[in-house]
């Protein structure tokens, strides 16, 4: 193993950069045995952080960035022993060589961690207070560490179980126990993915202000370039279980050097991204960590590949661009401008003269929950949704979690009986559905062949017959005919969610209905599967209901977007409109929270979480939250109005209804 | 909580009548003609006709079942055909001598169990031979153990009696019928260490294996606890691998070890049959089996009602236990 | 940065079936796999017991009371019967006897679970309610009665022991069946037109087989011991059978003196479940994890 000809300490931090590092990481190879086979998931990593900076580590899945911030904790997993070469040294301590104990005391005096699902990371039957005094000491400090990371009434939160907390207040909990002790460094793993886009903000904002109070390092680990962008000092880019890029966040973000940054970058969902025509998108997949290449990771996904790529893996050299390094060896190469995107999506008739492949009215959907003996709880899921889908339409439908988005589909679909109201749907082949989790979606015992046959044995085709439009399907989706033999154990991601689509359009349905379909694929596949949704529709002419929490998605993937709360529709309109010009104080404050990359990301935050739809609040169920609220929103909940001038922009606000233009 | 009660109390009652109606329904089934069987084969067709009568056995069946039932309720148990003595009063001799032994097998199990599962989750993780001693233990028919333990204890070192709950002459009677718990009340301590050594050969052979069913069990949900996240966390706090054992995964890790000590329970039943015929123990196992052999239907009868009634109530103590062990379940 | 993605599909993964079992049956410890072969040996030897065995079960083959060793390798009993013999046509009861209970429970258990796992609502609620009241059953204890109201025989014992046994898998593969109910993949399968029936036999029930099979190769080693006991109770078949429990029992007052006449069939009894025990540990490893 050569060391780079370019330490990575020459990398300066903007906070200290006298101040030796608080971690130096050099020629990091950790290994694990999965099934026989190894699985190398950090192969040579080098990486220094400085006191009191906050260095964002962004990668795909497989990229080993949680195994690089768990071996700063030295907490891989055990069973079996990861193997484990080169040396990480945190606050003295040589991580890599030490025994458990001195490990352990590292973790108790200098280290925090915060983990990504604040559910399962706090022990279920223990107090609040209890986990927190275990690192805080005291009852008071306990107190003391709640209200600093904004826990409402501390005092009382300490005799609560976490399972009586909420997602945002959980976490709150977690960081409150990361940074309880004053630690030199708080290693974060993916701390904002399980939670609300408004509430995600909320959490980056607070651990800003932590490293601004306490002067502690943080590592924040995410896939997420935006995440990393919000609060970063420095980013480094891994890919393949090697860094590919590091530098100080505004370089790598507004200079990147490695071609792989650049085309994450691009194919970035943000509220500027292309909606006219398919969105720019890196080729293939990220790499299997057990069958690595012997070149550059990146070498086959890369534009600028060439063949002494292959041959050995890259340094880290300087960036050329900016002050920080990067490990290719066609950095002296430009990289082309943004490839001219002559392709355009074919234009979309007008909406209005259509008839509508879904018709919602007044639809309400209550769930009973039993809460104990004979006590049941309702929980309101739909409370009077309206809303309609043309032909040949695609209506992207926004909400947090709880908002009803889902059970809205599952309802269109006819998997769930409704209480009220009315579904109409056109007279073309039955809905179909995208699930989030495309593996979950296929039966592992069943081949994707009989998969998608199933489909068409109500036709009453036969066998010959079956398998030829199998093919057919498989290979409108961009996947091979071998594929048909395959289960869904034998399939990556890309291609679960591929096999997926091909079975809900074997039979083209008159509405595609998409549940988050891009939220569990990596940033570099999203774009792909978008494209792919985008030009099946088209071509197939269905009708589209993409249902997501991100602003952005639904902003490319929509005609219109509609916007849910609680139950119900409160802001629906043209997609550029109500990204560009939200009329609603709730898609306002979602549009706020979008993880942003350039210097406009800080805006107005969103207090609280979403209110539980077991207790939907009186009035406008938003009044709790909103700044704009006045006292009529207590009271009186707001129809959708149609903004005058408008073609089709309808919110339900009081107060926005009452500034005029409406009606 | 009063729910909680509530509910139990209606889910045994349904269970009792379930009970009740098997065993009137198999009582029914009988081949052997119980009035037959009680008065032997002299007997005049006229005194049987009597008999029955007298016995209600000459009413429709429903009638019958009703009788039986309201006889419950009153804590008729019938008349034994063997013992000629009614039942109610036979379990009331019996019951505290198989309750005593019950009981002390319970504890080994619990106590065993829990430091086995412990024990090997936080050391010895798959080590292979103390796992084939350990299913050894559990593989043993309690017959074999409770033969061996005699050959052993009894014959080779004399260090345990083999046979009966005491060998000291005049024991204090009541107010609880269980020997170690009346020798102290009464001051006896004689009694108590003679009751202990009675009951330690046979409440191990009884407990031994329901010990190793639960330690296994707890093990395994030990070994999954300390996989999960929470775990994690309370390392990265630093906190010492003991604590995080003790403290952060045993109550995380009771649920299915308490659900498998329920189950254990309705098995360990059949085991103190079977022991008591071994030591000759004089609980109501002993009192069953003779019963067998004489078709002494309302005996058995009373025996399962009383042994179901137990496991009813100990399952819903395990409930308690569980909602304890774990804030999420409410009762 | 392509436009018009040439996707570039990666290779399918773990394509061979058969390596994958192979890395599969070398995670299974020595020992299991030692016992799963002498699980295998015992059904063979179960088989071929009338063939094999050295002496008759029921008639006595010398004196009475021969040590071990000394002509007979498990010695004779009080009539002089060959305890070898004895034991091999009792292991040979005792497992044909725990096959046949188990694979009743499983079946009975497995469709009674499937169809309220499958259906839902009333009918989930209806079948479960009444699993519920046999689960609740202290089960020996009910076998003990029922034998005790039909008289002593091997039958009545197994038909008893039936009654108490199959109200356990029903809630296994009951529970399984609902886990994947509410997985994505049935609602999938609803969307795409499947059939009631079709989806219960080909969406739901390969799914519950594997969890059905590890507990009941972990559960054999309990039927065993709880026939053993039963046997032992006397309730199995009458006098002369050879039963390892009845054996165990009539062997009862040789014990001090001839100690093999009790012990002999006590230790067939743990060979038989000991072995059951480690072979079915060993295909919970082999067929994955619960």
């Amino acid at each position: 193993m050569t060391f780079t000809s370019v330490q990575p300490t020459e990398v300066a931090s903007p906070r200290s950069p006298s101040a030796p590092p608080l971690v130096t990481i050099e020629g990091l190879h950790v290994t694990f045995e999965r099934g026989g086979r190894d699985v190398r998931a950090l192969r040579g990593v080098d990486l220094s952080i400085a006191p009191g900076e906050i260095l964002g580590v962004v990668g795909e899945s497989g990229s080993g960035k949680s195994v690089l911030g768990l071996s700063m904790l030295g907490l891989l997993p055990t069973e079996p022993p990861p193997r484990l070469e080169g040396s990480i040294e945190v606050c003295g301590v040589d991580v890599v060589h030490a025994d458990d104990d001195t490990r352990r005391r590292l973790r108790r005096r200098h280290l925090g961690a915060i983990f990504q699902d604040p559910m399962t990371s706090l022990n279920p039957t223990m107090r609040i207070g209890r986990q927190l005094a275990e690192v805080a000491g005291t009852e008071a400090e306990a107190v003391r560490l709640l209200d600093a990371v904004g826990v409402p009434e501390p005092k009382r939160r300490l005799r609560s179980f976490p399972h009586e907390l909420s997602g945002g207040l959980r976490q709150r909990v977690m960081i409150a126990m990361a940074v309880a002790g004053e630690p030199s460094l708080v290693v974060a793993d993916e701390p904002t993915t399980a939670l609300d886009v408004t509430v995600q903000a909320q959490i980056l904002e607070l651990l800003g202000h932590l490293r601004d109070e306490l002067g502690c390092s943080f590592v924040l680990v995410t896939h997420d370039l935006g995440v990393a962008a919000q609060v970063s000092d420095r980013i480094a880019v891994l890919y393949g279980g090697r860094i590919a890029e590091v530098g100080a966040a505004a370089d790598v973000l507004e200079r990147p050097a490695h071609p792989y940054t650049v085309g994450l970058l691009r194919s970035r969902l943000t509220l500027q991204a292309r909606r006219a025509g398919p969105l720019p998108t890196l080729i293939g997949e990220p790499p299997d960590p057990r069958a690595h290449p012997p070149g550059c990771a990146f070498a086959p996904r890369c534009t600028l590949h060439v063949d002494a790529c292959d041959e050995t893996l890259p340094d880290l050299v300087s960036a050329g661009g900016h002050p920080g390094v990067a490990a290719c060896i066609r950095l002296d190469v430009p990289l082309a401008e943004e490839v001219a995107l002559v392709d355009a999506w074919p234009e979309v008739e007008a909406v209005s003269a259509i008839e509508p492949a879904v018709r919602l009215t007044a639809v309400f959907k209550d769930f009973e929950l039993k809460s104990g003996w004979r006590s049941k709880e309702v929980l309101h899921a739909l409370r009077g949704v309206d809303l309609e889908v043309a032909e040949g339409e695609s209506v992207a439908l926004v909400g947090e979690s709880g908002c009803g988005k889902s059970t809205l589909l599952r309802a269109i679909a006819g998997l769930l009986p409704i209480d009220d109201g009315a579904i109409a749907l056109g007279p073309g082949a039955r809905p179909q559905m995208v699930f989030q989790d495309a593996g979950a979606s296929l039966t592992p015992w069943l081949t994707v062949g009989e998969l998608i046959g199933e489909r068409l044995r109500s036709e009453g085709c036969g066998r010959s017959e079956r398998d030829r439009r199998v093919r057919e399907a498989l290979q409108l989706v961009g996947l091979p005919a071998e594929v048909a033999e395959a289960k869904a154990v034998q399939l990556s991601g890309g291609q679960r969610q591929r096999v997926a689509l091909a079975r809900a359009t074997v039979v083209p349905p008159e509405v595609l209905l998409c549940d988050e379909p891009t939220s569990a694929l990596d940033v570099s596949l999203a774009a792909t599967v978008l494209n792919l949704l985008g030009r099946l529709r088209r071509e197939l002419g269905m009708a589209m209901l993409f249902v997501t929490h991100d602003l952005g998605a639904a902003r490319v993937v929509g005609d219109r977007i509609a916007v849910m709360y609680l139950g119900r529709i409160v802001e629906v309109g043209p997609a550029e409109e109500v990204a560009s010009a939200p009329q609603h104080p709730y898609t306002q404050a979602l549009l706020g929270a979008v993880p942003g990359v350039g210097a406009a990301a800080r805006r107005t935050r969103l207090e609280g979480e979403p209110a539980s739809p077991l207790r939907p609040p009186s009035g406008c169920a938003f009044h709790p939250r909103c700044s704009q609220a006045v006292d009529a929103c207590h009271t009186d909940g707001p129809e959708l109005v149609t903004l005058r001038g408008s073609s089709g922009h309808r919110v339900a606000c009081g107060p926005a209804h009452a500034a005029g233009g409406w009606g | 909580m009063t729910q909680f009660v509530l509910k139990r109390l209606a889910a045994m009652v349904a269970v009792l009548l379930v009970l009740a109606a098997t065993v009137f329904v198999l009582q029914r089934l009988t081949p052997t003609d119980p009035v037959h069987a009680m008065l032997g084969g002299n007997a005049s067709k006229a005194m049987i006709a009597a008999e029955k009568h007298k016995l209600g056995y000459d009413k429709p069946m429903v009638a019958q079942y009703v009788d039986y039932i309201g006889g419950l309720l009153h804590g008729d148990l019938q008349m034994s055909l063997r013992t000629r003595r009614p039942v109610a009063t036979d379990l009331g001799q019996y019951l505290p001598a198989t309750l005593e032994l019950t009981l002390f097998a319970l504890v080994v199990a619990v106590v065993l169990g829990g430091l086995m599962g412990i024990a090997t989750a936080a050391r010895f993780r798959g080590s292979g031979v103390l796992r084939v001693v350990l299913l050894s233990a559990a593989s043993a028919p309690s017959f074999l153990l409770a033969v061996l333990g005699i050959l052993l204890f009894y014959r080779k070192l004399g260090w345990l009696p083999a046979t009966g709950r005491s060998s000291v002459a005049n024991v204090p009677t009541g107010p609880t019928g269980l020997l170690t718990v009346d020798g102290l009340l009464h001051g006896r301590l004689d009694v108590v260490t003679d009751a202990f050594k009675h009951l330690v050969l046979p409440g191990l052979c009884v407990g031994i294996g329901p010990a190793m069913s639960i330690g296994r069990v707890l093990r395994s949900s030990l070994v999954n606890t300390m996989r999960t996240d929470y775990v994690r966390t309370a390392r990265a706090k630093g906190q010492r691998e003991s604590v995080v054992l003790l403290r952060h995964a045993v109550r995380n890790s009771l649920g299915p070890a308490l659900s498998m000590t329920g189950l254990q329970v309705g098995l360990m039943f059949a085991g103190v049959v079977v022991i008591e015929q071994v030591f000759a123990w004089p609980g109501i196992g002993l009192y069953t089996i003779q019963s067998i052999p004489r078709t002494d239907f309302p005996a058995i009868a009373g025996v399962t009602l009383v042994l179901g009634a137990g496991y009813v109530i100990v399952n819903a103590v395990i409930d308690v236990l569980q909602a304890a062990a774990d804030p999420r379940i409410a009762l | 940065m392509a436009l018009a993605e040439p996707y570039v599909a990666p290779a399918l993964r773990g394509r061979f079936g058969r390596t994958r079992r192979r890395t599969r049956w070398s995670s299974v410890s020595h020992v299991d796999q030692i016992a799963i072969g002498a699980l295998v040996a015992v059904t063979l030897l179960a088989v071929v017991t009338p063939w094999i065995a050295p002496h008759s079960a029921t008639r006595p083959a010398g004196t009475s009371l021969v040590h071990p060793f000394h002509g007979f390798v498990f010695g004779t009993d009080e009539v002089g019967r060959d305890v070898f013999s004895r034991v091999l046509y009792g292991l040979r009861t005792s497992w044909l006897a725990a096959l046949l209970v188990i694979a009743s429970g499983v079946l009975i258990g497995g469709l009674i679970g499937l169809v309220a796992g499958a259906a839902g609502g009333w009918i989930d609620n209806v079948l479960m309610r009444i699993t519920d009241a046999f689960l609740s059953l202290p089960g020996p204890i009910l076998a003990i009665a029922v034998v005790a109201a039909l008289g002593p025989s091997l039958s009545h014992t197994l038909i008893a022991v039936m009654i108490v046994w199959w109200p356990f898998y029903a809630r296994i593969v009951r529970g399984e069946v609902r886990a994947l109910a509410a997985r994505p993949h049935l609602e999938a399968a609803r969307l795409a037109g499947v059939g009631r029936v079709r989806l219960a036999v080909r969406h739901l029930l390969p799914g519950a087989i594997p969890a059905t099979v590890v507990t009941a190769s972990l559960d054999v080693g309990n039927l065993v011991l709880t026939l053993a006991a039963l046997s032992f109770l006397g309730l199995g078949a009458p006098a002369p059978a050879p039963e390892l429990g009845a054996m165990a029992a009539r062997g009862l007052p040789y014990l001090l003196e001839q100690w093999w006449v009790p012990v002999m069939p006590g230790l067939g009894v743990l060979f038989l479940a000991l072995v059951s025990n480690l072979a079915g540990d060993g295909l919970r490893d082999l067929i994955g994890d619960r």
